[in-house]
């Protein structure tokens, strides 16, 4: 171990890492720095690198701009009755800033999709790993085959689709996509595969029912696989600004991304404000990812231990 | 237990369903209707839309209306996606190119003639009044206000230049020789970018429609708007002096909105993109300044005739044919309401630009802006406007084959040959 | 021998019925939100299909096919996604390898400083986060453009975005940025978890540094190599947010990727059939690149 580096590489590559470190974390130094700046300031033709004066005019503007309200249960499948394919809202929350709304919906969708692409590709991921049933092959290279596909290619199609399902402009037109994408199983199948055949055979043997040797012998062996699944569709959805943008369309449908996307397109002329939304957008999920680093990074770090 | 647990949360995710159970809202017989509005001076703005749908809506009882605000760079892409999702919505606020040479032209769109009764046709400017109707006599806009498309400068640095000699801020027109010469007086000056020709796409194109067919007096279509005519020598030659003048860029990393805002951080000393809200538009400082307190001149397109003819922008609302008689009742209303009713004057206002009628109902529109100095120092250029081509059939293309055309001629592309291959995409489009 | 193949059929059947109930939900989402729209898209491909209510598809065979063999901004947008998903894999992956092996040997807090840093883009979203590249690329007032001119080094500002030559270098760096985060955590871990004893055996016996690299190293990571492989090809032939925000495929399509540019003839030009058949070509391009991909890692296994 020791000397195994000599001392000036050391230094030289800690030197480097640490200029990378700066470039990476200036993006977000900008925003944040940003969003406090006066007009003057922002609208400045040389770098400005740090406010003289702090103002919170930027988030007054954010949070005065636009109202939605903050939360909205409709009535389920009550779409498919009305006569304009709406559904039926049974309780509508106070109007609340709309990036406030935005933030709920996001979290909402990267949950829900992270939730059924985990426990679907769970049981799909074990089943073609460990069942020997017929059609499995077609499968799984239909699986193999659609995994890298980006979403725009079935773009069109997607959008009638969703119409004809009268989820357009919903958030499950958002999270089922991303559910029916098949890394997830892919990714679980890998997994699952390393788990003896024989401890299975025994269970059967004793009698246990199939939910019963899922629950109890096959979730704990491909928790880590499963956790690493979560984290990656919780990011991917989070940044999959491309569904959001073809399916989402009013002011209480948007996400957060889309939402600052649209802000930027509509307000070219006021960058502080801009900043103050792509801060909004960013500090919470930062500071969340800190707070919980060590179990985000052991979750990453246990798909690569098998994957 | 656990693992019960999270199944039938799962199947409640999948069902869009939450546990919580309020009482239940009734919406007795309102017709809810959905307004999608672009940024047309305030109508772009939350709080003065809600104050005038508050007043539409105390005026309509049973009519409950949505608004939803689109962008220029995005807004034609979201429309487009709608329509595909079936959800687009009721109402729409654009100008003819959008609701009657595009969506109108596609079937999307509801016939709006029956809106007009005989008063009606004679209130509203004719010009207008052709542009909202197409080939066949259907109106699929019904139009509200209006204004000229022109150009600025900054005042300041046109006079540290000693350029100011070549603008006539009485007539507000200037020769093409001037505009030459004022071109390079500011590029000996500041050794920089001058002005730019923004090609990044979307919005904004009849500022580089204007300046290039005013140069020397090219057209962009056929009198009939039929087929597209931009391929004329004049245009050529204009295209050619823009792309070989030492302080214009031709720059294809910013759209129409970047180069307003350039212009007012004072780093363009021109902008192409120019019009009355533009001219009121008090975001950064008071109107008429630049950020840093320059004056901000609006000027026309410079001409070798001098007799510019600019580009009309026309703005009112439209009406999507969603299968609902109740919905298309319902924004027929407000169309009454707020384009030829009590609401008129405030729809006007509120877009910062002239309006189409002097009348509405008895509501008399012509001293809206009696005490805005800005607002009638700007009729001086409203003889001004030109024919509206923007109904020539094929315009959505034709507008993203021009974008793309000024891209290939500012890296380098043989204007002719470039112009060309416009007019020839832009026909095809115009003759499916 | 009869009793134990009717057995057999017995517990094939079995077999057969749990493994479809385990795929049913999986399979739901998956044939009806992916393959039937895909199926969709290979369908309308074979039609002229436009927007527009007043309009009757026609069927027009392969002609959107040959017409796409032909269009060079559909050949231009192929070859920008293959330089994309070309140059970023492989340079996402060396890079992550190099800074991991940099970091994981340092003091844990350390460690997972650097960790979150270079995850910090990845979470700060890609729209936030071209908000601030956007700034930094203007033309006008742009922080390169700035210090460069600062520097001496140019004298004219460059038009990062608005120059073929540079545009997608641009988008390039961005995703870049943005993808190197998970790749980094993925090699702290697995170069932790190499077998210390190999190691310490080799340099006993003399092994230069690079030589344990190669020999004992890189072979324990090759899984993690694999996966992480994987994960940045689909996450480069997803770059889409970028371009759109960014340079909206200019200047004059060269940025334009296929997945792009589907949208764009999609929403643009308003041509669904000539758009759904891009979307063939690139998932049969994909599809196979997968397989290959695939077939490597799992002989490599």
């Amino acid at each position: 171990m020791k000397n195994q580096k000599s001392a000036a590489y050391r230094w030289i590559s800690f030197a480097i890492v640490v200029i990378l470190a700066l470039l990476f974390t200036f993006p977000l130094y900008w925003i944040i720095t940003g969003s406090f700046k006066t007009a003057k300031e922002i609208n400045s033709t040389t770098p400005v690198w740090w406010p003289t004066t702090w103002t919170l005019k930027n988030y007054q503007t954010l949070m005065g701009k636009m109202k939605a309200p903050l939360w909205e249960i409709p009535v389920p499948f009550s779409q498919y009755f009305t006569s304009g394919g709406e559904k039926t809202i049974i309780s509508s929350g106070p109007q609340v800033p709309a990036a406030i709304r935005w933030m709920l919906n996001t979290i909402w969708m990267a949950v829900a999709a992270m939730f059924l692409t985990c426990l679907t590709a769970a049981l799909a991921g074990y089943s073609l790993a460990k069942k020997r049933f017929i059609g499995r092959h077609l499968i799984f290279t239909l699986i193999v085959c659609a995994m890298a596909l980006p979403k725009q290619v079935i773009l069109i199609p997607l959008i009638r689709q969703m119409s004809s399902l009268k989820l357009y402009n919903t958030l499950s037109a958002v999270i089922y996509p991303i559910v029916g994408w098949p890394f997830g199983v892919f990714l679980i199948k890998q997994f699952a595969e390393s788990i003896p055949g024989e401890i299975l055979e025994a269970a059967q043997i004793d009698g246990a029912g199939e939910l019963n040797i899922f629950n109890t012998i096959v979730f704990p062996m491909i928790k880590p696989g499963v956790g690493a699944l979560a984290i990656f569709t919780f990011i991917s959805s989070w940044n999959d600004y491309f569904m959001q943008l073809i399916m989402l369309s009013s002011t209480k449908t948007l996400t957060i991304s889309l939402g600052i996307a649209k802000m930027q397109a509509e307000n070219s002329t006021d960058f502080g404000l801009i900043m103050a939304g792509a801060a909004f957008a960013a500090v919470p999920i930062i500071i969340v990812f800190i707070i919980f680093q060590k179990y985000f990074t052991r979750g990453i770090m246990m798909g690569a231990v098998k994957g | 237990m656990k693992k019960c647990l999270s199944l039938l949360l799962a199947a409640a995710l999948a069902l869009g369903l939450t546990t919580a159970a309020t009482p239940v809202r009734t919406m007795a017989d309102d017709v809810n209707i959905t307004l999608w509005t672009y940024p047309i001076g305030n109508w772009g703005n939350a709080e003065t839309v809600d104050g005038l749908i508050k007043g539409f809506e105390e005026a309509n009882p049973g009519i409950k209306v949505t608004v939803e605000y689109l962008d220029y760079t995005n807004g034609d892409d979201q429309v487009n996606t709608a329509l595909e999702g079936n959800a687009a919505p009721d109402l729409i606020m654009e100008g003819p190119e959008r609701l009657v040479a595009n969506w109108g032209a596609k079937g999307y769109m509801v016939d709006l003639a029956d809106l007009w009764d005989d008063t009606d046709k004679a209130e509203v400017n004719a010009a207008v009044q052709s542009a909202c109707f197409n080939a066949e006599g259907a109106c699929y806009e019904y139009p509200v206000c209006m204004t000229a498309h022109c150009m600025a400068v900054n005042l300041q640095r046109f006079q540290a230049a000693g350029a100011d000699q070549y603008l006539n801020l009485e007539t507000r027109t200037w020769s093409t020789e001037d505009f030459i010469n004022a071109v390079a007086a500011l590029y000996a000056a500041k050794g920089d970018t001058v002005a730019t020709i923004y090609c990044g796409g979307q919005g904004g194109d009849q500022g580089t429609r204007a300046l290039i067919n005013n140069l020397y007096g090219g057209t962009y279509t056929d009198p009939e708007h039929t087929k597209y005519t931009a391929d004329s020598e004049e245009n050529v030659k204009a295209i050619q002096l823009l792309y070989d003048m030492e302080g214009i860029v031709f720059d294809p990393s910013i759209v129409a909105g970047d180069e307003i805002n350039l212009f007012r951080q004072g780093i363009l000393d021109m902008s192409f993109c120019w019009n009355a809200a533009q001219q009121n538009n008090n975001a950064n400082n008071d109107p008429g300044l630049t950020n840093d307190g320059d004056e901000i001149v609006f000027m026309a397109f410079p001409t070798e005739s001098g007799d510019p003819r600019l580009q009309g922008g026309i703005w009112g609302f439209g009406v999507f044919d969603n299968g609902d008689a109740a919905k298309i009742d319902a924004s027929k209303a407000f169309i009454k309401y707020f384009a030829d009713g009590e609401g008129t004057d405030d729809a006007v206002l509120a877009s910062g630009f002239f309006a189409v009628r002097d009348t509405a109902e008895g509501n008399d529109l012509s001293g809206i802006y009696a005490d805005n100095a800005i607002m009638s120092e700007f009729t001086k250029i409203m003889p001004f406007l030109g024919d509206y081509y923007q109904v020539t059939p094929g315009w959505a293309e034709a507008r993203t084959a021009w974008w793309n055309m000024l891209q290939r001629v500012g890296a380098g592309g043989v204007v002719a040959d470039e112009v060309a291959v416009f007019v020839e995409e832009a026909n095809a489009a115009a003759a499916k | 021998m009869k009793k134990k193949t009717a057995m057999s059929r017995a517990l094939v059947r079995r077999e057969t019925i749990a493994g479809y109930m385990f795929m049913l939900p999986s399979l739901f989402f998956f044939l009806v939100f992916v393959i039937y729209p895909m199926f969709m898209c290979i369908f309308t491909s074979l039609f002229d299909s436009n927007m527009g209510r007043n309009t009757v598809d026609q069927f027009i065979g392969f002609a959107n096919y040959v017409e796409l063999a032909h269009d060079p901004i559909f050949l231009g947008a192929m070859k920008n996604t293959l330089v994309i998903v070309l140059v970023s894999v492989p340079t996402v992956c060396a890079f992550s390898l190099w800074v991991a092996s940099a970091i994981y040997d340092m003091k844990p807090a350390l460690t997972s400083a650097f960790r979150v840093i270079f995850y910090l883009p990845v979470v700060t979203g890609s729209v936030a986060v071209t908000v601030v590249w956007k700034w930094m690329y203007n033309n006008y007032y742009g922080i390169f453009n700035y210090l460069l001119k600062g520097a001496g080094v140019i004298d004219k500002n460059i038009n990062w975005l608005g120059d073929p030559r540079f545009a997608l270098w641009c988008i390039i760096i961005i995703l870049f940025t943005t993808s190197v985060g998970q790749p980094i955590v993925l090699y702290v871990s697995a170069l932790n978890n190499v077998d210390q004893s190999l190691v310490e055996a080799a340099a006993v016996d003399g092994a230069t540094r690079f030589q344990i690299f190669w020999k004992i190293k890189w072979p324990q990571i090759m899984p993690t190599t694999l996966y992480i492989l994987v994960i940045t090809t689909i996450n480069s032939f997803q770059c889409f947010a970028l371009i759109q925000l960014l340079t909206s495929g200019g200047p004059n399509h060269s940025t334009d990727t296929v997945m792009y540019y589907i949208y764009y003839t999609a929403f643009k030009l308003y041509r669904y059939g000539y758009g759904n058949a891009m979307g063939v070509v690139l998932m049969i391009t994909i599809a196979i690149l997968s397989a290959v991909q695939f077939k490597l890692g799992q002989s490599s296994n």
